[in-house]
């Protein structure tokens, strides 16, 4: 009995050494496949959810002719990693085009993993791309180290339960900050509950509390970031955001998005990603409205992300990564990609009138919110490279010091600033967006 | 008599109260992996499910590569306990055994492997694998499983073999067995639920491994690989379907080799 037990496991071993070692990669899915070349890996930081991911492949990528494609999506360390990697063991990578956000591109650009798209970019003229968009693909250099894919911003949903308790005078599409808190204040004493939210969820739930803080908070209250960190415009901004924190969902803490706590009405109100809004509007769009970010003594400043495509010179198929690029600027595709995905395309197309009412709401939000008379738009940090997180960790910390731990206002922003600088001194950025522009490191003041 | 009966209820209370502390989670999400989208935020929980739908299940069964990398998962794992074994016994059986030159600082050396975060490791292993052609190999994964399971191996084997009685395996050899075959007929199946024990870490180990598989492959993806980085920002709904999918096939794994494990015990 054992001897045979024994037996029987030695043989599995076996048979699963054997298995293993004689089993290649495995069957590259996805799109089209019908023309010759070789398959190619098409990696992105984008489109994470697993709902998301199979909506590229399976809708996406579906008209595509091209050479197989894989469309891999992980988190930013992964994929930068995985990128750096392969063009460190040189050769030909599997990887032949990558998706990422505007800020992600700097590091490896710097080290000049990517191909410059300079011809590629002039042959999709037609597609009108705005101009200043594809500046930013060249960051700050001479070559179009990515053309741009698609672009997504923040805005604001509140359930429809909430309109009740709107300070009297306020017009949700005009809103300021203050008239907010009292929004939630009226919302809070009425009901008793707190029912604002906050994406502040971390470790393997991270929420974007740090691109709020960098393109919308700082930015309105004293019409910068960096420069203006611990000035007293910034004071009276963290004294109003921890009296928002008053009337705010303590879960905050947990949350990624807030579409889920929306749906679970925990949350009436908040100001999130649109990517991580879209759910709630989409399965209950009569019960929700859309409307621009709050403004600031500053303005209603906006953060605009953009995500471009690069193709890595280690590239299997040169000529396959271009024809994806290709497909992916159709009009036809961009569209997709809104309906699936809801990222706005990059491209001159009109909105079809057959959106979707969730779709619809997003759009309206949007348009709303770049076209009011105060916006002022904003880019995601530009330059730190590597020490993106560093730099949103410093941000994070201060809110989570200040808001949520109640530290004096004035002792942390003192004690946080040297680590805010030294993010960005390590990473050598310029001011960009919210700061103007400066010949060194930007400088907090 | 009234004191015996007074211990078994206690023995079985408290056992039953540990395995449901432990299932409770268990039961809460595979229920909820079968609620429809639109109750899932309902709350209170209803303890019994109120509706059923196997859309978000069915999605995961479907979603490109999830049923293959529950194959690699596996194959991963069963190599990973072949190659683990195989490395570590020998070497857990010299530690219980012999009392060399170095033995102390070899012990020392196998735990220190494991003081490393494999974090910073992520480029070179990912270069180096690149160069040898492993990369998106699940051989490449198994190894560095293999890597990260040794040390607990040898330590845990170690301890098997130093409970066996090295008088048996002496007796076995005055009774004309070689030295190997007094191993093999009479220290290892004392030992193997031992072996048992450290194939189900093993597997824990393996089948738990998110980073290296992370890095290691891009097609060829492990199960937690492929889904784990989708599904903190999915919706509720995927995060238990996800949840009681990647659970699953581990604990059928670890029931079937629990109850190998039992009757060995049983019967000895």
């Amino acid at each position: 009995m054992k001897m045979r037990g024994a037996r029987a496991f030695a043989l599995a071993a076996a048979a699963a050494i054997l298995v293993t070692a004689c089993s290649t990669t495995g069957p590259s899915a996805g799109g089209g496949g019908t023309d010759q070349g070789k398959p190619f890996v098409f990696a992105s930081t984008q489109f994470t959810p697993v709902l998301e991911q199979e909506n590229v492949r399976k809708k996406i990528l579906a008209t595509y002719q091209g050479a197989s494609v894989d469309f891999i999506t992980d988190q930013e360390p992964v994929i930068l990693n995985r990128i750096a990697a392969e063009a460190k063991a040189g050769g030909q990578g599997q990887t032949g085009l990558a998706g990422l956000e505007n800020g992600q591109f700097s590091g490896l650009a710097a080290e000049g993993y990517f191909e410059d798209l300079a011809k590629l970019a002039d042959k999709h003229k037609d597609k009108k791309i705005p101009q200043d968009m594809l500046t930013l693909g060249k960051l700050g250099g001479s070559a179009q180290v990515y053309i741009p894919w698609m672009q997504a911003t923040y805005f604001m949903v509140a359930n429809k339960k909430a309109l009740q308790y709107l300070p009297s005078g306020a017009d949700v599409n005009a809103l300021s900050y203050k008239q907010l808190i009292e929004w939630a204040k009226n919302i809070t004493e009425k009901t008793g509950q707190r029912r604002y939210g906050f994406p502040l969820g971390a470790g393997t739930t991270p929420g974007l509390i740090h691109r709020l803080i960098q393109g919308y908070f700082y930015p309105s209250y004293t019409g910068g970031l960096v420069t203006t960190f611990k000035n007293a415009d910034a004071v009276a901004m963290w004294n109003d955001l921890k009296e928002l924190w008053k009337y705010s969902n303590p879960q905050s803490t947990t949350y990624a998005n807030l579409q889920e706590p929306m749906q679970a009405e925990e949350v009436w109100l908040g100001l999130d990603h649109a990517a991580r809004l879209i759910e709630v509007l989409k399965a209950k769009p009569d019960d929700f409205i859309a409307f621009p970010a709050p403004a600031g003594p500053k303005g209603r400043y906006y953060m605009s992300v953009v995500i471009g495509l690069a193709i890595p010179k280690t590239t299997p198929n040169r000529a396959g990564s271009e024809a994806l690029i290709d497909h992916l600027l159709k009009p036809e595709t961009q569209l997709i990609t809104l309906r699936e995905n809801s990222f706005f395309p990059v491209v001159d197309v009109k909105l079809p009138d057959d959106l979707g009412k969730g779709l619809k709401l997003e759009a309206d939000a949007v348009a709303k919110q770049a076209n009011s008379k105060d916006a002022r738009v904003v880019p995601l940090p530009v330059g730190l490279g590597a020490k993106g997180n560093e730099f949103n960790n410093a941000l994070v910390n201060t809110f989570v010091r200040i808001v949520l731990k109640n530290e004096p206002i004035q002792t942390v922003l003192d004690e946080q600033a040297p680590l805010v600088q030294k993010a960005i001194t390590d990473a050598n950025a310029k001011c960009w967006g919210p700061d103007g522009t400066s010949s060194g490191p930007c400088q907090v003041k | 008599m009234n004191a015996r009966v007074l211990d078994r209820t206690l023995i079985y209370g408290s056992a039953i109260l540990l395995a449901v502390w432990v299932l409770i989670p268990f039961y809460i999400i595979a229920v909820s992996a079968f609620t429809p989208q639109a109750r899932i935020f309902d709350f209170p929980k209803p303890l019994l499910p109120t509706a059923f739908s196997t859309d978000t299940m069915q999605f995961f069964v479907e979603a490109r590569g999830v049923v293959p990398s529950v194959i690699n998962s596996l194959l991963v794992a069963l190599a990973t306990i072949a190659f683990g074994l195989t490395l570590g016994t020998p070497a857990g059986y010299a530690l219980a055994r012999f009392h060399f030159r170095g033995r102390e600082a070899f012990q020392v050396i196998v735990l220190a492997t494991k003081m490393f975060p494999i974090a910073i490791l992520s480029i070179p292993l990912a270069v180096t694998f690149l160069q040898l052609g492993l990369y998106d190999n699940l051989l490449a994964v198994a190894l560095v499983h293999t890597a990260m399971a040794l040390p607990f191996i040898i330590l845990v084997t170690g301890g098997v073999f130093v409970a066996v009685s090295h008088e048996l395996e002496e007796a076995a050899q005055t009774l004309g067995c070689t030295r190997w075959g007094a191993f093999l007929r009479v220290a290892l199946p004392l030992a193997l639920p031992g072996l048992a024990a450290a194939a189900i870490f093993t597997f824990v180990i393996s089948w738990n491994e998110v980073f290296a598989a992370t890095i290691l492959t891009l097609r060829t993806r492990t199960l937690p690989a492929l889904v784990l980085a989708g599904l903190g920002t999915s919706p509720l709904g995927f995060k238990f379907a996800g949840g009681l999918f990647m659970a699953m096939p581990a604990i059928v794994f670890i029931f079937l080799i629990r109850r190998y494990l039992m009757n060995l015990w049983g019967s000895r």
